[in-house]
């Protein structure tokens, strides 16, 4: 639960006449991490048959999507259980068939779309000279003159260029949009070679016209809005004609596609195997607690297959473990939030509980308001369900979760719907007082115990990290890490200090000033740590025997090491006070309900009631937005940055569809 | 808007740190004299390219992918320093870093007019990937699907929605006529520069005044090295070379480039711009063997913008683009290392065309 999924690493000789059995096996069940171990086949053996094998299934798989493209199909997957390596040569032709009865239609609808492009462009380069009484091919037949009139890229500095040829010539910009800008440009006879390739090379693209289109610009115009109208019809009938074609070959072609798609998945997974000369070596990783029944169905596929599994410690370092993660619906939300920032090693706690419950109750701490956390539980769930905001769905549990979490302190707080205290009988008419505190009325108690919030969760964080060190047995940051024990035991000696500077301010931390009454020297416990968290990279590099101790020069490193209790001492302090904004965020919701109260007027009216509807709903998305922004910063660089490193190596098992859950 | 002290203190002692990670002349001269590709290999190790080649098994250990790793190296530098560098220079930056992207697209177009010279158990993907620059998750182009649409317009179709697509569907129109990539590539070259040039001018201040130093000595050799070649291998006509080729610059001027275009002394005009370049004549006398000798001197002369940034106020987007710079050049320099040694060159063979190791003189 707080831990990746135990791995086993699994090694399984095969032999070749039960490679696809085993293969249906280990690609079917979706809890097999394959590693490529192809290298440790013999060379000898030359090149394994099945790289051409795959080469070919994808090739056709490609063709039969790019067909099902053509009609508007989509790919439906199967279940895991109706599959098997098909022969190519049994789905070749009826794919050639069915291609041969689309492709025609399709190439025949891509060349009227080009050419109903190609018209709608001669269109908008001829309206900016429709205006002009003249012959169109009278530009072609001129003696004297040469004329390029064409489009070109609107870039003021291509255009110059252009203009700045040194050969006779004037240059006309006719029209001109974000993109294309239709120019003009002409010049004598003499100097065509001269213009057609300065034309060229500013990639001026002239414009052309077919031979049937003559006549004046405006009549030109004419005709080609007609041939749009005739191209558009003919597509249309194209796609009706497609249309016709997908619903004949729907279920075939829908067969056909899984038939290929899987041959080539387990054709795929096999090329990633090290072939000897008559066994296969399979090498991978499956959750432990899956091993059981693959061995089991793996049995069953092939009698005489050898599987050996290697339990993995999760302690120690483990780089190339694959990672699973917990695969809990209800947490889905929270561990999107956490492999955002990072996936866990094989080995490292996975935050995913701990931000469970932080995340939604610093959320609702910020965002405390009985009525609107109700509607954010409301919206959140339906946005789950995919009934209102859709697009939000992958959300929807976590706003539920903080919904919840502010709704409770909005009773804490005393407030529904941004009504707090006297406005709550004088306009809802009932009583309600806050169970806890008014934020609005106790502003710097609030704020007080919103920093005491923070050093608890600090304080947790700095644990979780020894722990993870403790548990990677990496004692040299145990100790002297910028988490690790010294420094943790200095930020207990700088919370004395904090105590002493804020002393009996309604602000001061109520856990620093209990730290400040244990009897301990910390007057003297802090210039020794202090220099602890100084040196403490030549601690550990003397604990890690690493050499040079000191890098860079006497004078450098101890400039270096100052910075270091500097940046320590600046984080701590930062960090620390970053907590106010949960207290100060819930002062602010109270504010900015005001806010709209005074807007609002203080006649019941039908206005009053319209204003505060707005407020509210200004409030839940506006507001809500920027906490959600707050409560996930606090938690990438305030908590998770503490104790969690991240770095996993994601776990992707064989699996012949997307909808087989990752596990 | 962050800038000056504010904007660029984390940023610049970042970028320092990492210029001081550069390679220097010295340890570049002591890789040329490794015996072999994999004693390269394992000397690049200790360095801090160390952590991207350490990835490779040595079974994989090919000059292609080890050049696709030092790569990856320069493609994080990037993303570093796109995201520490103040908001209104960022535009910039990943105008600067588009160079790639810009060189994966014509290595995508090229692909698919050569193909079918390939050898067809290999797929297209598989030979072309290995070619392309690590871009990430910044790149724009959909690389595969264009080499898997077979030919040049269904591919540059796929562009839709690209910084490229207005671009390419001028161009577009000369391919369909002479079937040759050479106009897509100029087009493509010409509007990179353009906005890149466009993003410096956007600045305003110091960051200006370093950006466009740097952005310029950039500049200044692709459009010199343009016009020469232009007029010296392709033989094109003076309006040609003039739409080629961009009017601004920081040392190269509008008129230069149009005196070498209407047929004017190169020597003269490169000995002007770069005082230190000297001899060109002799450089053209050859222009197969010459021009690279040229573009090496010209690359040294942006080695010197670049390593002058360093000097002074560093509180201004040249540092950045400075250390960005010397990475790629830095690689450009391991990237022939590697492919000598890996060939077998000798050392009088290559020497010439490192970079850095010229500043050793």
């Amino acid at each position: 639960m707080f831990f990746p999924r135990e791995m086993t690493e699994v090694e399984l000789i095969i032999p070749s006449k039960d490679l696809v059995t085993v293969t249906k096996v280990l690609s079917g069940r979706g809890v097999f991490h394959q590693v490529d171990s192809a290298y440790l086949g013999l060379e000898s053996l030359g090149p394994s048959t099945w790289q051409d094998k795959a080469a070919n299934y994808s090739t056709l798989e490609r063709r039969i999507q790019s067909i099902m493209q053509t009609l508007g199909l989509a790919e439906e997957q199967k279940g895991s259980t109706e599959f098997d390596i098909v022969e190519i040569e049994s789905v070749r032709p009826a794919v050639d068939r069915v291609e041969g009865e689309v492709k025609g239609v399709g190439e025949q609808l891509g060349v009227e779309k080009k050419r109903l492009e190609s018209l709608e462009a001669q269109l908008k380069q001829l309206e900016p000279i429709a205006h002009l009484n003249f012959e169109v091919g009278s530009l072609r037949k001129s003696g004297h003159v040469h004329s390029i009139l064409g489009v070109m890229k609107a870039d003021t500095k291509v255009i110059e260029r252009l203009d700045s040829i040194r050969v006779p010539h004037v240059l006309f910009e006719l029209k001109r949009d974000a993109k294309d800008a239709v120019v003009w440009l002409l010049g004598s006879k003499n100097n065509s070679d001269e213009l057609e390739r300065a034309a060229k090379s500013a990639f001026l693209n002239p414009l052309t016209l077919p031979e049937e289109f003559s006549g004046t610009p405006q009549q030109v115009v004419e005709k080609t809005r007609k041939a749009i109208d005739e191209s558009k019809q003919k597509i249309f009938e194209l796609e009706s004609q497609l249309g016709k074609l997908g619903g004949v070959h729907k279920v075939e072609l829908q067969k056909l596609w899984w038939d290929t798609h899987v041959s080539r998945l387990m054709a795929d997974a096999i090329v990633r195997f090290g072939q000897l000369r008559h066994t296969y070596v399979v090498v991978g990783w499956v959750p432990a607690a899956d091993m059981p029944l693959l061995t089991e169905k793996l049995k069953q596929a092939s009698k005489e297959i050898l599987i050996e599994a290697v339990p993995t410690e999760r302690s120690g370092h483990h780089d190339n473990v694959p990672v699973a993660l917990l695969n809990n619906k209800w947490l889905k939300p929270i561990q999107e939030l956490v492999t955002t920032y990072g996936r866990p090693s094989y080995g490292e706690l996975d935050p995913t509980i701990l931000v469970a419950l932080t995340f939604p109750i610093l959320y609702g701490a910020m965002f405390g308001d009985l009525g609107q956390g109700l509607i954010l539980m409301l919206v959140g769930y339906l946005s789950h369900k995919k009934i209102f905001m859709k697009g939000l769905s992958s959300l929807g549990l976590l706003l539920v979760y903080c919904g919840f979490f502010a709704t409770i302190f909005g009773a804490l707080y005393g407030s529904i719907f941004g009504f707090e205290g006297h406005l709550i009988e004088e306009y809802l008419h009932f009583h309600f007082e806050p169970l806890w505190i008014s934020p609005l009325e106790n502003i710097l108690t609030i704020l007080g115990f919103a920093i005491d919030a923070g050093i608890i969760i600090l304080l947790f964080s700095y644990l979780l990290s020894l722990f993870n060190m403790a548990r990677a047995r990496d004692w040299a940051h145990f100790w002297f890490g910028h988490t690790g024990v010294v420094a943790i035991v200095f930020y207990f000696c700088f919370l004395t200090i904090l105590n002493g500077l804020l002393g009996t301010t309604p602000i001061a931390p109520k856990i620093a000033a209990a730290i400040s009454t244990l009897p301990l020297p910390f007057n003297i416990l802090t210039p020794i740590f202090a220099v602890g968290v100084m040196f403490n990279s030549l601690f550990r590099n003397i604990a890690e025997g690493h050499r040079p101790l000191i890098e860079g020069g006497i004078v450098m490193y101890f400039v270096t090491a100052f910075m270091d209790l500097f940046e320590s001492v600046i984080s701590m302090l930062s960090n620390t006070l970053s907590f106010v904004r949960v207290g100060a965020f819930a002062v602010a919701h109270g504010g900015l309900s005001l806010a709209f109260f005074s807007l609002a007027g203080e006649e019941p009216t039908i206005g009053f009631w319209i204003t505060l509807l707005i407020g509210n709903i200004f409030i839940i998305g506006f507001e809500g937005l920027i906490v959600y922004i707050q409560t996930m910063r606090l938690h990438y660089y305030e908590i998770l940055g503490k104790f969690f490193h991240g770095g996993g190596m994601r776990f992707e098992p064989l699996r012949l569809n997307s909808s087989q859950e990752e596990a | 808007m962050a800038s000056g002290v504010t904007g660029y203190a984390a940023i610049s002692t970042k970028v320092r740190a990492m210029y001081s990670n550069l390679l220097t002349p010295q340890d570049i001269s002591r890789l040329s004299d490794s015996p072999d590709f994999p004693t390269l290999i394992s000397s690049l190790k200790n360095t801090q390219y160390g952590p991207y080649l350490a990835s490779l098994k040595d079974n994989e250990l090919t000059p292609r992918r080890a050049i696709q790793q030092l790569r990856r190296r320069l493609a994080d530098s990037y993303s570093s320093v796109a995201q520490m560098s103040p908001e209104q220079t960022r535009s910039l930056i990943k105008q600067l870093f588009r160079y790639f992207e810009l060189g994966n697209l014509k290595a995508v177009l090229r692909s698919i007019q050569t193909v079918s010279a390939w050898n067809p158990d290999v797929a297209p993907w598989d030979r072309v990937s290995e070619v392309l620059f690590p871009f990430g998750s910044f790149s724009s182009i959909p690389a595969q699907a264009m080499v898997e649409a077979g030919n040049v317009p269904a591919a540059v179709e796929l562009l839709k929605g690209t910084p490229y697509e207005s671009t390419m569907s001028f161009a577009m129109k000369r391919f369909s006529a002479e079937q040759n990539l050479f106009p897509l590539e100029v087009a493509l070259d010409l509007d990179y520069w353009r906005r890149l040039w466009a993003e410096a001018k956007k600045l305003s201040g110091q960051d200006r005044e370093s950006a466009t130093k740097i952005v310029g000595a950039l500049l200044d050799m692709n459009n010199l090295m343009w016009a020469i070649r232009y007029r010296v291998y392709h033989k094109l006509s003076e309006e040609e070379i003039i739409n080629y080729t961009l009017p601004f610059g920081f040392r190269v001027r509008d008129e230069d480039v149009r005196a070498i275009a209407a047929g004017g002394d190169i020597s003269a005009i490169v000995s002007r711009t770069f005082p230190s370049i000297t001899d060109v004549n002799a450089l053209l006398e050859r222009p197969e063997t010459g021009l690279p000798k040229l573009e090496v001197q010209l690359k040294r002369q942006v080695i010197r913008q670049c390593t002058n940034a360093f000097i002074g106020n560093p509180f201004h987007i040249g540092l950045p683009l400075a250390f960005l710079i010397l990475s790629d050049l830095e690689i450009q320099d391991l990237v022939v290392l590697i492919e000598a040694k890996s060939s077998d060159a000798l050392l009088e063979d290559f020497r010439s065309v490192l970079l850095k190791t010229s500043l050793l003189n």
